[in-house]
């Protein structure tokens, strides 16, 4: 991987290993060691990837499959490496584009300056919430109304602790990751589908969402959810924010919300505020036509502050789809699905947005009506120890039906 | 049973049959007690509650070769309409008339897809209701049957068999003519000939020589546009490219026919049923330009 840096990111990862070495003899060289770091992560350039392209040999031969003539690279200009008050600027950078997970990744965060640390920290914890590790119930596609042990094929998952964004990634939010020249930047990219990424263009044939022009967005539908993307595309993003697509079972936990006596079943919700769907809370088939901004619906969030889980946009999540069904049920399809969740502003069925409900979709489909959050494992970051004994009560809403003792966090 | 008793009795028929009721769809006579009429199998009711309520329903003919996705998307039309839509609202006439959407949401909510309408006449679907239109005081009253494809492919080859479409073909208002828009994209022009069999049959079909079908609005709505975005993007061009023996058929025979591309679901997939078989699942519903040939053809009835 090093052959395809330039000489600048090179020269940056040669001043990390070297700060971080001497970091360990001499602890005042802490900030140097920050701006080291984050020249690498901050700096990947667009012009590693033009030469990714250029001595790949997998990827020339899969690019030249497409007859489309590639798009052009983005003249950058050489890396500086900034000086060690130059740290908040790039931090704020970083905060701004919403890769604030990726300044919380043990290797960066233990190099922080302790106000810089403390910022990310608290910028984080304003995007995304924590769902705490338990089990969840997920019900393969088509058993939801089968009744008896006998045709029940639930399976429960246990899951560790994780963070999910509170909103689904916006057009605005995605706006960062297309000028940033995220298309074309490889390392993001399942070398598999290095061809693909010519197509993921906009309506004028610049890198980006399948509606937008000239690569941008309509400057009204800013917060709203971005879509006409795909799954690749979606996982490249949240690659490059430092974080990952939720699996499926972390999606429905997150909605469900189990509760879990000794023993027992997990119990859950159909939808974030309960059992029965309230039309206000979501925008489904019906309401106005379209997406809306993702802060339209507050009032239906989950217990823990995660907002438009149902409604709005389907949201990709990691997973094939319908993984965990009997092979007697398994579905037939030209290529592999990933599974969609959540219901959007056109389902025409409530059940179908409901926590129980998966939908599959073409990984390669950029359709109007799928967007994505993203999610990170808590054991990835290195939170300081009071947030993480805490955050859960910080985020956790007072508007919860269940009664207090029913909360996984009471017990801690 | 007596002498005496069996005269009274043969009276009461006698007089029961001189009080008979007109099909509403094909005219023939019936007891007016009948349920169903006894020569095309249309509800009685429709006759009853016309001379009743002293009106004239209109007809809507959907025509259709067999698997097209008709019965999905008339259930589905109905059950739109009933909630309210782009200004018009639907209000069944009778519980008969509630049961095209009741079958079909029932599957659809299990995102399922329902099965074909049988063969049989005396268990295809006919639904009366009222349409209300923004901005027009008077209700429109309609009936729509769902006719079995196999019966529609029967009689446009062999005419005069069925009376029950003969008879919406004489007396319909507007038609609406499904056609599967992936069937038409995969070329092969039998798309194009079955449908170009459908209007000829239909052209040819008039009870008024002052209302001939070239007046009359016809939609042709592909149905299944989901997995066919040129189709859905732009009807008339994807029927001029794929159908081109029924654009000519509708340039030189129809002054009043539209395209429309409609979907029900987001994309299908296979699996097997409970009892083996293959079959056809969406994978969720989002119905798409499903109210727009309907709104299109109300606003040509007027």
């Amino acid at each position: 991987m090093k052959n395809w840096l330039p000489w600048t990111v090179n020269a940056a990862l040669a001043a990390a290993c070297g700060f971080a070495l001497l970091y360990f003899v001499d602890p005042t060289l802490r900030a140097a060691t920050a701006v080291a770091g984050l020249c690498y992560i901050a700096f990947h350039s667009p012009r590693r990837a033009v030469h990714v392209r250029k001595t790949d040999p997998v990827a020339a031969a899969k690019a030249s499959d497409i007859k489309r003539t590639p798009p052009s690279p983005v003249a950058t200009p050489p890396v500086q490496l900034p000086d060690a008050e130059d740290v908040p600027t790039l931090v704020d950078r970083m905060i701004a584009q919403g890769r604030t997970a990726l300044l919380l990744r043990p290797e960066i965060a233990h190099s922080l300056p302790p106000n810089e640390f403390a910022r990310a920290e608290a910028a984080l914890e304003e995007s995304m919430a924590l769902v705490p590790a338990g089990e969840v119930r997920i019900t393969p596609r088509g058993l939801e109304q089968a009744s008896g042990d006998a045709l029940r094929s639930d399976r429960t998952i246990s899951l560790e602790s994780f963070l999910l964004d509170r909103y689904p990634v916006t057009n605005r939010d995605f706006q960062s990751f297309v000028r940033a020249g995220a298309y074309r930047e490889m390392t993001l990219w399942e070398p598999a589908i290095w061809p693909a990424i010519l197509q993921f263009v906009d309506r004028t044939g610049e890198p980006g969402p399948r509606d937008w022009s000239h690569g941008t967005f309509t400057a009204e539908l800013a917060e709203h959810p971005v879509v006409g993307i795909s799954w690749f595309e979606a996982v490249a993003y949240a690659r490059w924010v430092g974080k990952r697509l939720p699996s499926d079972p972390e999606w429905v936990k997150a909605v469900a919300w189990p509760i879990s006596a000794e023993g027992e079943r997990p119990v859950q919700r159909r939808y974030p505020w309960g059992d029965a769907m309230d039309r206000r809370l979501a925008n489904l088939w019906n309401t106005p036509p379209g997406t809306t901004s993702v802060t339209s619906y507050t009032d239906g969030g989950s217990v823990n502050g995660v907002y438009d889980l149902v409604g709005n946009v389907w949201e990709w999540t990691y997973s094939p789809f319908d993984a965990l069904a009997p092979a007697r049920l398994r579905w037939e399809t030209d290529a592999p699905l990933k599974s969609i969740r959540g219901g959007a502003f056109d389902t025409y069925f409530d059940t179908q947005a409901a926590s129980d409900f998966a939908s599959g979709e073409d990984p390669f489909a950029r359709r109007h009506n799928i967007g994505f959050r993203c999610a990170i494992s808590l054991s990835e970051l290195r939170l300081s120890d009071a947030r993480e004994t805490t955050s859960l009560h910080a985020c956790t809403r007072d508007t919860s039906p269940f009664p207090s003792h029913s909360h996984p966090e009471a017990a801690q | 049973m007596s002498a005496a008793g069996e005269v009274q009795l043969q009276s009461l028929h006698m007089a029961a049959y001189l009080h008979s009721l007109r099909c509403y769809v094909c005219d023939a006579g019936n007891h007016c007690e009948t349920e169903r009429c006894r020569q095309c199998a249309a509800p009685m009711a429709i006759a009853h509650q016309a001379a009743a309520l002293k009106i004239s329903p209109k007809i809507l003919v959907p025509l259709s070769t067999s698997q097209a996705g008709k019965t999905t998307y008339l259930g589905l039309l109905t059950d739109i309409l009933s909630r309210q839509h782009q200004g018009l609202h639907w209000l069944a006439r009778g519980a008969c008339s509630v049961s095209l959407q009741q079958e079909t949401m029932s599957y659809l909510a299990r995102c399922e897809f329902p099965p074909p309408t049988p063969d049989n006449p005396e268990a295809w679907h006919w639904v009366h209701c009222q349409v209300l239109r923004e901005g027009q005081r008077k209700p429109l009253d309609l009936v729509l049957p769902d006719i079995n494809g196999s019966a529609v492919e029967r009689e446009v080859n062999h005419s005069q068999n069925d009376c029950a479409l003969r008879g919406v073909a004489l007396k319909g208002a507007a038609a609406l003519v499904l056609v599967d828009a992936n069937r038409a994209a995969a070329g092969g022009n039998q798309e194009d000939f079955a449908t170009i069999k459908l209007l000829a049959y239909l052209s040819e079909q008039s009870a008024d020589p002052k209302k001939p079908w070239s007046k009359k609005p016809v939609a042709i709505v592909f149905t299944k546009a989901d997995s066919c975005d040129v189709c859905r993007e732009d009807p008339l061009a994807f029927a001029q490219q794929h159908l081109p023996g029924v654009w000519q058929m509708c340039q030189e025979r129809f002054g009043n026919v539209r395209f429309f591309a409609t979907s029900v679901s987001a994309g299908s997939a296979h699996r097997l049923d409970r009892y083996g078989r293959r079959i056809s699942v969406p994978l969720r519903i989002e119905p798409k330009g499903v109210v727009e040939p309907f709104a299109w053809l109300m606003s040509g009835m007027n």
